[in-house]
């Protein structure tokens, strides 16, 4: 059951993105893009051929794999069908973390492999702004395991403790869960820290980042954002709705309702603000942060 | 106890040979030989007491004063053993290739030094009685001087030498204070004879506690203790910067932790100052990393970073202790020990290919370096191991110990008492990981990636195989530990349960790592694996369907991209840097064409250069003491006498 929620994820991943989209094109009166406009995009980019720098080694080649690999062991580390994950163990949160580290890793190596001066740019960007929301994602963890007593995703997010949590402690827990959609919005390069649809290299973060990657490659990178965004967005969900006593059927379609919140949200988030100005960004994620630093205080006091 | 000396004397013998054949080659041979054979013989009563648990000693008579010499090995020393011999025999042989690159300096010299620094290190960690203790203790710091002097015909080597030993004089000062307010009841010195002694009152604890942070706070190098370190690893020889790095900065971790087997469980104050100087360190050491251009020295303030870490895992250890959780004290000291254990070996690694680099370059700024990759292939193999270590990315052994300290912080947590507090350090050491990562990545990709920036770096050639193997050979343990860990924390659980004063027998320890869940640690390191081979043969696949190109990086449209136009280090540290503003210490030159950052330590240069001076100034004026007139001098000898026999009848009236 637990494989079958990972599939189940893995293949609605690219949804997501595809509902934010539509639902900023709703709001902004406009035609836009199909929902299911990512998986075509994959399987067309997924039959091109590729280009390689000729001064890129090995390590850009392991670009797509490692972050792929990444992501798909994160998933397997959160308990995506409500009770318990395939993989967990005493702290596994601080793996879930290091893991999608791990990707982050290979991705900006990748980036600077290229020689290139944008990608090098992002890179920049990207561990700047990573290093700062890995601060407010902990400060998040440190509250539900307080709040839960428990050391592992699965215990934190399907144990009744975080239903009992909600019962006696709602507010700090409402922090936390705004305070992860902060962090998420980040996180995923989405608006306003990042704006996926931008032409101009010198606004961008993460797509700059993969600004020499073609065909399969591309791909892969694109999956594996798409799917990352689904697993920051399946914990909020698991954080906001606790389902433990629920049926298998009903716990996943909670998960999928949970879902498509985020993307509308993404998609309304990015409909109403333009990108902020890159100095800003830190500022945005220390708020972000802060929400769920008063959760701790609140649940620890 | 007759493997530990019989590896001793084989270093000793070591030292002996390179001294007597010089710089010859069969010299080298039979140097590394037994530099490996003496670390090697001596690896095995270390790993035999820290599986067992139970400890050895031999005892030497003395006529000094302070009883018996008493030399043994418990699970403590044993941690620490390894990481000596571990390190030290793979240092060893690279050194030998090292070295032989540089035809001005003799070798031997620092080749036969760094076989007794072995030793006196060695010595050190096994000491069981203060004078055999301070003995090796001075012996290693001169030992110490001697490595960092090695070039000493570059002023930054003498320099570097200066800051160092005035550092451990007034280290070595506090430690003579601490084992003064020790040992002022009894006439035995033995460190078993001070456990079993109750140190009352409590003033006098509290100064053995405070005197040994500041003693063996100067040689592990936190902050603000730390100014010392980054001029000396970065003016030493590579080896041997790793060898001060891995081994001779962590005995200030052993000191701290020896003693508090001497002093019992700390009260909770020292864990929350421990902690908190931990965390300090962690955060400022990678923070002032990120602005570092001189590779060496880069990695040396990494060093400050990771004893944080280690410290952090040590405070939350003493609070456990403090607040009776003894499980707590245990999972803490131990994630403490092994981040000792791995920080010796990744950084090793890196400092190890950081000399490679420096000696195909001949350059230590990154800023002329770029594209060794494809240069050095077997050099940035290893780099890119010790860089995924260092950030503490599984499957590799720096996540399994800055796992177990997160793990013993969300412990704290669940405490009831102010215990819980210590959970908000888990944050601080999410932004050390997030922070050594940005770091990582730019010392490998500037230095490793890319396209060469100046010619030097274009020319550089493949090292030869002595330079390549040592740090291959440790990154293939960093993987062991990474993926099997079951097989590396009961004995590290056994040396926490030792500190903490809580026994903890061999089958427990498997118990205890078992349930902290170190067997899922492999599941999930061979679930990465898997599913990257999976996803690569995919991938493979997937590249076969359609044509592969090569072409130029594209340039949104710039025709003609020059190695100039890529991120500099500088341009990649600058908006990090710039949010923590004036903390992280770095000048900025910004101008239309040029942009570029330089360093500074805001304690070395913002405070101990301008107190120095101070104390300078003060110390001109007693000068006219000491002026080399021998009449003088007697003249202070006769009033020495002369008071003495004063004092001496004033006693006797007395009475």
């Amino acid at each position: 059951m637990r494989a079958a929620t990972l599939v189940f994820v893995m293949l609605l991943a690219p949804l997501i993105p595809g509902i934010a989209s539509r639902t900023r094109s709703i709001l902004t009166a406009r035609r836009g893009a199909p929902v299911w406009q990512l998986y075509s995009d994959l399987w067309k980019l997924s039959r091109r051929g590729s280009v390689y720098s000729r001064t890129t080694t090995v390590v850009f080649r392991l670009v797509p794999i490692v972050l792929m690999a990444s992501v798909v062991i994160a998933a397997s580390i959160l308990p995506l069908d409500g009770r318990s994950a395939m993989l967990r163990f005493p702290g596994d949160v601080v793996a879930f973390a290091y893991v999608l580290a791990l990707g982050r890793f290979v991705l900006v190596l990748g980036a600077l492999d290229t020689g290139s001066s944008f990608e090098g740019m992002g890179a920049s960007r990207e561990v700047t702004f990573a290093a700062l929301v890995e601060f407010g994602f902990f400060i998040a963890l440190a509250s539900l395991s307080v709040a839960t007593r428990e050391l592992s995703l699965s215990g934190m997010l399907g144990s009744p403790a975080l239903a009992d949590t909600w019962s006696s402690s709602a507010p700090a827990l409402i922090m936390i869960v705004a305070g992860l959609f902060v962090l998420l919005l980040a996180e995923c390069s989405r608006s306003p820290v990042d704006d996926p649809t931008t032409h101009l290299e010198l606004t961008m973060i993460h797509e700059v980042i993969v600004l020499d990657h073609s065909g399969p490659d591309l791909a892969m990178i694109l999956y594996a954002n798409a799917l990352k965004l689904s697993v920051i967005g399946a914990l909020l969900a698991r954080v906001a709705m606790p389902t433990m006593e629920l049926s298998y059927a009903m716990r996943v379609g909670v998960l999928a309702v949970g879902l498509f919140a985020v993307g509308v949200g993404i998609g309304v988030v990015e409909s109403a603000m333009a990108r902020l100005r890159l100095p800003k960004v830190p500022l945005y994620i220390a708020g972000g942060s802060a929400l769920s630093a008063f959760a701790l205080i609140l649940l620890l006091q | 106890m007759i493997l530990l000396f019989g590896g001793l004397s084989l270093l000793v013998a070591a030292a002996l040979a390179v001294i007597s054949m010089r710089n010859n080659r069969r010299g080298n041979t039979v140097f590394a030989t037994l530099v490996v054979a003496g670390c090697g013989l001596g690896l095995v009563p270390a790993v035999q007491v820290l599986y067992s648990g139970t400890a050895v000693s031999s005892a030497f008579g003395s006529t000094l004063p302070g009883g018996a010499w008493i030399i043994g090995i418990d699970p403590l020393s044993a941690v620490f053993l390894i990481a000596v011999f571990g390190v030290g025999a793979a240092a060893a042989v690279y050194g030998i290739g090292y070295m032989a690159f540089d035809a001005h300096t003799p070798a031997w010299p620092s080749h036969a030094i760094f076989a007794l620094e072995l030793v006196a290190l060695s010595l050190v960690v096994c000491a069981q009685a203060i004078m055999p203790f301070m003995g090796a203790w001075e012996l290693m710091a001169i030992g110490s001087l001697l490595l960092i002097l090695t070039e000493y015909h570059h002023a930054e080597a003498r320099r570097a030498g200066l800051i160092y030993i005035c550092a451990t004089h007034v280290g070595t000062l506090a430690l003579f204070a601490m084992f003064a307010v020790l040992a002022r009841t009894g006439s035995d010195w033995s460190f078993s004879a001070l456990a079993t002694g109750t140190i009352s009152p409590s003033g006098a604890r509290i100064a053995v506690l405070a005197l040994a942070l500041v003693g063996f706070g100067v040689k592990a190098g936190f902050f603000p203790l730390h100014f010392w370190l980054p001029p000396a690893h970065a003016a030493a020889p590579s080896h041997i910067s790793a060898l001060l790095s891995g081994v001779v900065i962590k005995v200030g971790i052993y000191g701290l932790l020896r003693v508090i087997t001497l002093v019992g469980a700390p009260p909770a104050w020292w864990g929350w100052l421990v902690l908190g100087l931990g965390l300090s360190s962690a955060v400022l050491g990678v923070l002032w990393a990120l602005a570092q251009h001189d590779i060496k020295r880069l990695l040396a303030y990494h060093s400050v970073e990771n004893i944080g870490i280690i410290l952090m895992g040590m405070g939350a250890g003493a609070l456990g202790a403090a607040y009776g959780h003894p499980s707590l004290a245990i999972l803490g000291y131990g994630a403490a020990l092994l981040h000792t254990l791995n920080h010796a070996l990744f950084k090793s690694i890196l400092f190890l290919g950081a000399g490679a680099v420096y000696r195909m370059t001949g350059t230590r700024n990154m800023e002329e370096l770029g594209g060794l990759a494809r240069r050095m292939p077997l050099t940035w193999l290893a780099f890119v191991v010790g860089s995924a270590a260092i950030i503490g990315v599984p499957p590799l052994n720096g996540f399994v110990s800055e796992w177990l300290v997160f793990q013993t912080l969300f412990r704290a947590g669940f405490s009831t008492d102010a215990l819980r507090i210590a959970v908000l350090a888990v944050p601080g050491l999410a932004l050390v990981g997030g922070l050594a990562l940005a770091c990582f990545v730019k010392v490998g990709g500037v230095v490793f990636l890319g396209t060469p920036r100046t010619s030097r770096a274009l020319t550089a050639s493949k090292p030869p195989l002595l330079l390549d193997c040592p740090p291959l050979v440790l990154a293939a343990v960093c993987v062991f530990i990474g993926c099997l860990p079951m097989l590396v924390l009961p004995p590290m659980l056994i040396a926490g349960g030792f500190v903490a004063g809580v026994p903890v027998l061999p089958a427990e320890a498997g118990v205890m790592a078992a349930g902290v869940g170190a067997k899922q640690i492999s599941i999930l390191a061979g679930v990465l694996a898997l599913t990257i081979a999976g996803l690569w043969l995919i991938a493979q696949l997937l590249r076969r369907t359609a044509p592969v190109r090569q072409a130029e990086t594209w340039s949104c449209g710039y025709p003609l991209p020059t190695a100039r136009m890529q991120y500099t280090g500088s341009s990649f540290a600058a908006p990090l840097l710039e949010i923590f503003g004036r903390l992280s210490s770095v000048r900025t030159h910004r101008g239309a064409s040029v942009f570029h950052s330089e360093p500074v330590d805001l304690i070395l240069d913002g405070a101990v250069v301008p107190w120095w001076a101070v104390i300078e100034r003060a110390a001109l004026r007693l000068r006219p003491l000491q002026q080399g007139r021998l009449s003088r001098y007697l003249m202070y000898v006769i009033s020495t006498v002369v008071a003495l026999l004063a004092y001496l009848l004033v006693r006797a009236g007395g009475r």
